[in-house]
């Protein structure tokens, strides 16, 4: 008896292309909660190096994956998942955006050895834009496994029926 | 001191935000229609609005304002853990709400059915209100 063909989305889920999103995104995701923290109760900013590294490789990534995605899943269908995954994907694009001229700002005061000055709208815009994308992506996620789960198991009751 | 017009807004607002979200939780409890609306129009306002407000607090905070410069060190603190603390509930709200959305479609009553999960919500909720509004009051009424 041959094995049971493995589940399209299971087979997505494990595609290196994700796997290196959900990881730069894991990463940039608390190093910014972290760097978030900080700056506010020290004024400090640890980890940046870090954080910045893998936000710009989470861009690249990003836009390779979301390309792939829209792709895939277009035409758009008015659908609460393809709603909040539109969210989620305009919060992270601005977040990273957002993220871009931060970064510069970073880099040129570290050049300089001076301390850097981040313009306020900028660094609360990048702040928001990413508290959104963790929440979007999480309830986007969410709702589309919630619906595999329950078309998995009304195939299996009427599996059980037959 | 006088109140920021933002804070007091912000301050004020979070109590209607916390109305909407025992609202759209209580509705589901009592077995009755979803409000996709209110629940949308409140997920959106605190996205865009009362966390908005929260990022640029922080900003200012961790730019050397001369008045966050100020502020004592279990204060900024209490920020800190007060914003990543409303982050986490407001995520978890708009998780929980879309899948009782979800479920309502297939005639499941989401919240209902999960007593534990609810109640967690609203106690990390109400802990997340209270520390602000406590934080509001510490900060410009005491």
């Amino acid at each position: 008896m041959s094995p049971a063909p493995p589940n399209p989305r299971a087979r997505r889920l494990r595609a290196p292309l994700l796997l290196a999103v959900w990881t730069l995104f894991g990463v940039a995701a608390t190093g910014g909660l972290v760097i978030f923290f900080a700056r506010l109760a020290a004024g400090t900013t640890p980890g940046i190096e870090i954080h910045v590294v893998s936000g710009l490789a989470l861009l690249a990534a990003w836009a390779a994956y979301q390309w792939a995605h829209w792709l895939r899943i277009a035409p758009w269908r008015p659908r609460l998942d393809y709603t909040l995954g539109l969210v989620a994907a305009i919060s992270m694009g601005l977040a990273l955006l957002t993220g871009l001229p931060l970064a510069l700002e970073w880099w040129q005061a570290r050049e300089a050895g001076r301390p850097a000055h981040y313009v306020s709208w900028l660094s609360g815009a990048h702040n928001v834009m990413s508290m959104l994308v963790l929440t979007f992506v999480a309830a986007h996620l969410f709702t589309v496994l919630e619906r595999d789960a329950r078309r998995r198991a009304e195939n299996g009751k009427g599996a059980a029926k037959q | 001191m006088s109140i920021p017009a933002f804070s007091l807004f912000s301050a004020i607002s979070e109590l209607l935000v916390t109305a909407g979200v025992l609202f759209v939780v209580r509705r589901n409890w009592t077995r009755r229609h979803f409000p996709f609306a209110i629940f949308l129009s409140v997920a959106l306002f605190e996205g865009l609005v009362n966390v908005m407000y929260m990022a640029g607090r922080a900003s200012e905070a961790s730019a050397a304002h001369a008045a966050s410069a100020a502020l004592p060190v279990g204060m900024k603190i209490g920020f800190a853990a007060h914003g990543l603390l409303s982050l986490f509930a407001y995520l978890v709200f708009v998780v929980l709400g879309t899948l009782a959305h979800q479920a309502q479609e297939q005639g499941r009553w989401f919240f209902r059915e999960r007593p534990a999960l609810t109640w967690s919500f609203l106690v990390v909720w109400m802990v997340s209100i209270v520390s602000g509004e406590v934080i509001f009051a510490l900060r410009y009424l005491v």
